[in-house]
């Protein structure tokens, strides 16, 4: 049930994951465009210098806006709980919707298949940045900020095809994104008053997509990547944001639904 | 199929409850000149169940080999692949890999997982383990045309339902599903089963009822374990499904 449905997304603190490039910025840009005015960012990603950029260009359009970058390695306490005091540094009570976009993600090694992991340290990194440091965050987040009335919380896992999907080659990220969605889903399932979204945005012209098409082992996937890239099939990370950007307008979906950019 | 053949079977989590019973099942499916690896990380109770084995079976038509091992470390999960090494015979028609070995974690609200480490130790137990692990073996015994293979990795009705206050072991276990899933398209030798063993009397449904009151319906491990030697034998699922005790 959305309070200000369809109009803007209200005066909103945003903790945005993975925001210094590909769709993590994008998701900033957009989300800046929809809220009121009173609304605060909180930027997060490895890179200061990158968060720095989208900084910047997010106050060139509104000189007012409130943004905290939070150069941090989610995969670790420290990081964590510097995003969440930053957060609770930049809440403030007026402030109707809070939102927390689970973007920060990385491919793993697709240049190998099943039968060489091996090495249980290089799928315990993966899973603790793709899945235990989303975990955390969320429920820090929701911690942090509880259920009151007059404020929504909208906790967004950017998805994949592949939580659906196995992919030939990349059983790190499937296995990463089907454990994503189902995390969420669950939250869904304890807390009605959360508003979760699994979205899926589509292959998109991001560092992971170009990793993607040049690095994956199995010919098919590395083919199709490739096709979809030639055919210009390809979505900007603008076009899938203004989809995201639909959705949460809207805020029609079902809590801990599994939306992919092609069903909007 | 009637046997499972002359197998070099590996289960984790052999010491109790399905583990123990699958233990039991496999023991009098296999071939002379079979292999068993029975893994968990308590050496006596392992010791005990090779020696209610062999009092059923011949110790020249099997040898049961018993890993200590806690594969919730990078050494746990070698030292059972080096054991496995140690131990293959050289004629083989089957390797199977029961991938048992599971813990519940804390049923709790989801708010409260705010530690990252106490994520990643049950992540690192629950899913890296069983991927190191069927990697590292899928190493020791290369998959080849005449030589079939199968990989079971014992799942849940909670890989495919969200369970409130389960956050852990649903995330786990749908992990797993997926992870397997991807194993069977990459694999055409290999034959992979996601199997939900339904609720039995084991410790963990102790642990469910004691952290979250609710008491199911319990069936013993030896019916479940029955119902996956069977599926297994009859070899007739598509490589990477999904099946539940209640299913079939």
């Amino acid at each position: 049930m959305s309070i200000a449905a369809g109009t803007d997304l209200g005066r909103a603190l945003c903790i945005i994951t993975g925001a210094s490039r590909g769709f993590g910025q994008a998701v900033a840009r957009h989300l800046s465009q929809r809220v009121s005015p009173g609304s605060a960012f909180v930027l997060a990603a490895r890179s200061g210098n990158d968060l720095r950029s989208v900084r910047a260009e997010l106050l060139q359009e509104y000189a007012g806006l409130l943004v905290e970058c939070v150069e941090a390695d989610l995969a670790h306490a420290e990081g964590q709980a510097r995003v969440i005091s930053a957060a609770k540094q930049c809440f403030s009570a007026d402030m109707d919707h809070v939102i927390l976009v689970n973007n920060a993600a990385s491919l793993g090694d697709v240049s190998r298949y099943t039968r060489d992991f091996t090495n249980m340290a290089e799928v315990d990194s993966y899973l603790s940045l793709n899945v235990s440091s989303c975990l955390c965050l969320t429920a820090s987040t929701l911690e942090a900020f509880p259920q009151r009335p007059g404020l929504r919380r909208t906790v967004v896992n950017v998805s994949s095809l592949c939580a659906v999907q196995p992919f030939p080659s990349w059983v790190l990220y499937c296995t990463g994104k089907a454990a994503r969605d189902m995390m969420f889903r669950v939250l869904a399932e304890e807390e009605p008053d959360v508003r979760v979204l699994n979205y899926a945005p589509g292959p998109m012209d991001t560092d992971i997509y170009a990793s993607a098409k040049s690095r994956t082992a199995d010919p098919n996937i590395r083919r199709s990547f490739t096709a979809m890239w030639d055919q210009g099939q390809v979505l900007t990370c603008d076009e899938s944001c203004t989809k995201l950007m639909k959705l949460l307008l809207d805020d029609s979906y079902v809590s801990g639904a599994h939306i992919d950019v092609y069903d909007v | 199929m009637l046997t499972l053949g002359r197998g070099f079977c590996i289960i984790t989590g052999a010491s109790k409850g399905f583990g123990r019973s699958l233990a039991h099942e496999v023991s009098h499916l296999l071939e002379p000149g079979s292999v068993l690896l029975l893994v968990a990380r308590s050496g006596s109770l392992l010791e005990e169940l090779k020696e209610e084995i062999y009092s059923f079976t011949d110790k020249q038509q099997l040898a049961v080999h018993c890993v200590t091992a806690d594969l919730s470390t990078r050494e746990g999960v070698t030292e059972t692949v080096r054991v496995a090494k140690q131990e293959a015979v050289t004629e083989l028609d089957h390797v199977l890999l029961i991938n048992n070995a599971g813990s519940l974690g804390n049923i709790s609200t989801f708010g409260s997982f705010t530690d990252i480490e106490k994520v990643n130790s049950y992540l690192t137990f629950n899913v890296s383990s069983a991927l190191a692990l069927t990697a590292g073996l899928l190493q020791v015994f290369p998959c080849r045309a005449d030589l079939r293979w199968s990989v079971v990795n014992i799942s849940s009705i909670f890989a495919l339902k969200a369970l409130p206050s389960w956050v852990l072991y649903c995330t786990a276990k749908a992990a797993r599903m997926m992870m397997f899933s991807v194993l069977a398209e990459e694999e055409p030798n290999v034959k992979v089963l996601s199997y939900s063993p339904g609720p039995m009397d084991t410790e963990m449904q102790e642990d469910i009822q004691r952290q979250s009151g609710i008491a199911y319906s319990l069936f013993p491990c030896h019916v479940s374990a029955a119902k996956l030697m069977k599926l297994i034998l009859d070899n007739d699922f598509p490589s990477g499904k999904h099946l539940d005790f209640f299913e079939v």
